[in-house]
């Protein structure tokens, strides 16, 4: 059995590319298994889905702990402990990252023993597609990586998103844009299999239940109580952003519009006045570039430095 | 009593009371009403939040608030905000706490919980004449779960759960509910619809609010990215938009007496406000579904007329 494991922001794509990927293996004659794991979060915030393919039954359930091949389609995820795409990676296993930078810088930075493949799939969705939606990009890297052909991802890719879009012509972008991918990433061996678990249930064990009394507890210990307030700042939802607005201070008039439209209220005036943003925790939603009446702000393409 | 109004957003009051990191979506237009909001009642407020997308405001162990935040089910925000609004009467009663120590009392909830869920204990609040704020932050549909079809989706809208077909080109077939009136059948002292792309306006209703005792309620207009199928860009824009053509109406009802606060000169077709939203776009395409656009602009068109006489 091969599994698989996609970390994304919420938004990027990442559960349609693990549908991409178990739809084409199925396509392919495997049987393939795929789900997101969904937590409190949202738009933005770390999210992970996984696919395990396999030429028997997948009587595996749950999240994949132990990984073959990983593919992490925003690198800031590396240094988020809340997401941790690394975690489980073992010798021999494949990494795909999406960065500008390459696989050498990669893995000296982030210390990683696994095989590593880079590939900025942020840019070509940006000049295929015109968004930054990475679904079927990341599905082409992993149904590469997985062995699957060429022929199976796209017919996965236009079933998977015809569910979701109506216009043709975007369709078939998206499996350009898979394609692409598929062909501008080398095959790499996968690392030796681990046993299917889910197959074998032991005799005798795993019915036996111990009871654990729970005492009781106030509820002023039991409940959870924030005691700091205004402390979200600490969270730095900085590296949520793809693009990230730069001021230009000859050009701005001060008129306020871009501190009244910021939803996370990160925008503040300096000492002569000017407008400025907290790039810690700046989303990157570009309401402010968006609505500046004179044009003073700009979308720069936010690369990650290290 | 007189109330001293602002004029431009250069007035807006520059604290910030809702500080950033939330783990709501980049470009939420509910944030950004709520962030308006809160400049404007200050920080002497507590919170008394419904389920919904701002749950996810204060996720242990963080808060962006500087005041407290309560967190209750979806059905019982209102009787949140009573037991606190009790206990507040009762300790500065008996002395335990100084008049100038009194709270705000804020509940804070979205439209499935405002327009559905909540509306029978929102309406005992107002008939026992608690003396509370209520903000809903209203994107149209369950936006927490996924946008499921709520009360509050607008005719003709896609949600989740009301995704047109062959049979059901149009997507949701019934019209939004009329949260504002059903409110003002109470006669609540102040009620008021409200825009994160007026925040002037904003600021100034709920410093009108401020000399009333009693139920304040507040429904603004939240664009959702997401759940509108839109550029996070553009919310402010859409919220804009949707005054504009005259879909959402800036008004305020004192004592259930109703004044419009914000009438555009000349309104925009409804067309303008639909057609770059996802959630309209099957309205446009593949074909132009001409009488279900017609029917919204008759809608709307139906609403002003009324209004003004």
């Amino acid at each position: 059995m091969l599994r698989v494991r996609f970390h994304g922001r919420g938004g990027q794509g990442a559960k349609v590319a693990s549908r991409v990927l178990g739809t084409a293996a199925f396509l392919e004659g495997y049987y393939a298994q795929d789900f997101p794991l969904y937590g409190a979060e949202r738009r933005g915030a770390p999210i992970a889905a996984f696919t395990r393919i396999s030429k028997e039954p997948v009587l595996e359930r749950g999240v994949i702990a132990e990984p073959d091949i990983v593919i992490v389609m925003d690198e800031t995820l590396l240094s988020d402990p809340l997401s941790s795409p690394l975690a489980g990676v073992r010798e021999g296993c494949v990494v795909f990252i999406n960065t500008t930078h390459s696989r050498e810088e990669v893995r000296a930075k982030y210390k990683i023993t696994a095989q590593v493949i880079t590939l900025d799939i942020t840019k070509i969705s940006l000049d295929i597609l015109g968004r930054p939606v990475l679904s079927a990009l990341a599905g082409g890297v992993a149904a590469r990586l997985s062995g699957l052909k060429e022929d199976s991802l796209s017919k996965g890719v236009e079933k998977e998103t015809s569910e979701i879009i109506t216009d043709r012509s975007v369709i078939e972008k998206n499996i350009e844009a898979a394609v692409h991918c598929y062909n501008a990433v080398e095959s790499h061996p996968h690392p030796a299999p681990l046993p299917s678990r889910g197959t074998e249930v032991p005799e005798g064990e795993g019915r036996k239940t111990t009871v654990i009394t729970v005492p009781f507890e106030p509820a002023i210990t039991s409940s959870p109580a924030i005691n700091t307030t205004g402390s979200t700042p600490m969270r730095k939802t900085g590296n949520w952003r793809l693009f990230r607005p730069v001021w230009d201070y000859e050009k701005c008039t001060k008129c306020m519009t871009c501190v009244a439209r910021c939803p996370d209220g990160c925008i503040a005036l300096n000492e002569d006045g000017f407008p400025y943003t907290d790039y810690e925790n700046c989303k990157g939603c570009m309401i402010c570039a968006e609505e500046c009446p004179v044009k003073a702000i700009t979308a720069e393409r936010e690369v990650h430095s290290w | 009593m007189e109330t001293i109004t602002i004029k431009t957003l250069k007035d807006l009051p520059p604290e910030e009371n809702l500080l950033p990191g939330t783990a709501m979506c980049a470009g939420c237009g509910g944030l950004l009403a709520l962030r308006h909001c809160l400049k404007a009642l200050g920080d002497k407020t507590i919170i008394v939040n419904a389920a919904g997308c701002f749950t996810l405001l204060s996720i242990y162990p963080f808060t962006p608030f500087r005041n407290s935040w309560l967190y209750t089910a979806m059905a019982s925000a209102p009787a949140g905000a009573q037991g606190v609004r009790d206990a507040l009467d009762i300790l500065i009663r008996k002395g335990r706490i100084s008049p100038e120590e009194n709270l705000k009392v804020v509940v804070l909830t979205g439209d499935g919980t405002a327009y559905d869920m909540g509306l029978s204990s929102t309406s005992g609040a107002i008939y026992r004449n608690l003396d509370f704020y209520y903000i809903c932050y209203d994107n149209e549909a369950y936006g927490n779960t996924g946008f499921q079809w709520s009360p509050s989706s607008p005719f003709a809208s896609k949600t989740a759960t009301t995704m047109p077909g062959r049979i059901i080109p149009t997507g949701a077939e019934l019209s939004k509910k009329n949260l504002f009136e059903i409110w003002r059948s109470h006669k609540p002292p102040y009620l008021a619809t409200i825009s994160p792309a007026h925040p002037v306006d904003l600021v100034n209703k709920f410093k009108k609010a401020e000399q009333f005792k009693g139920p304040k309620l507040f429904i603004s207009l939240a664009p959702c990215p997401p759940g509108w199928g839109t550029e996070p860009s553009r919310s402010a824009n859409f919220a804009k938009l949707a005054v504009d053509t005259g879909i959402w109406a800036l008004k305020e009802a004192v004592y259930g007496e109703i004044r419009h606060t914000f009438i555009p000169k000349k309104f925009k077709p409804v067309e303008e406000y639909l057609k770059e939203q996802g959630r309209f776009a099957h309205l446009f395409k593949p074909v132009r579904q001409e009488e279900t656009i017609r029917k919204i602009q008759e809608m709307v068109d139906g609403y002003w007329k009324e209004a003004r006489i």
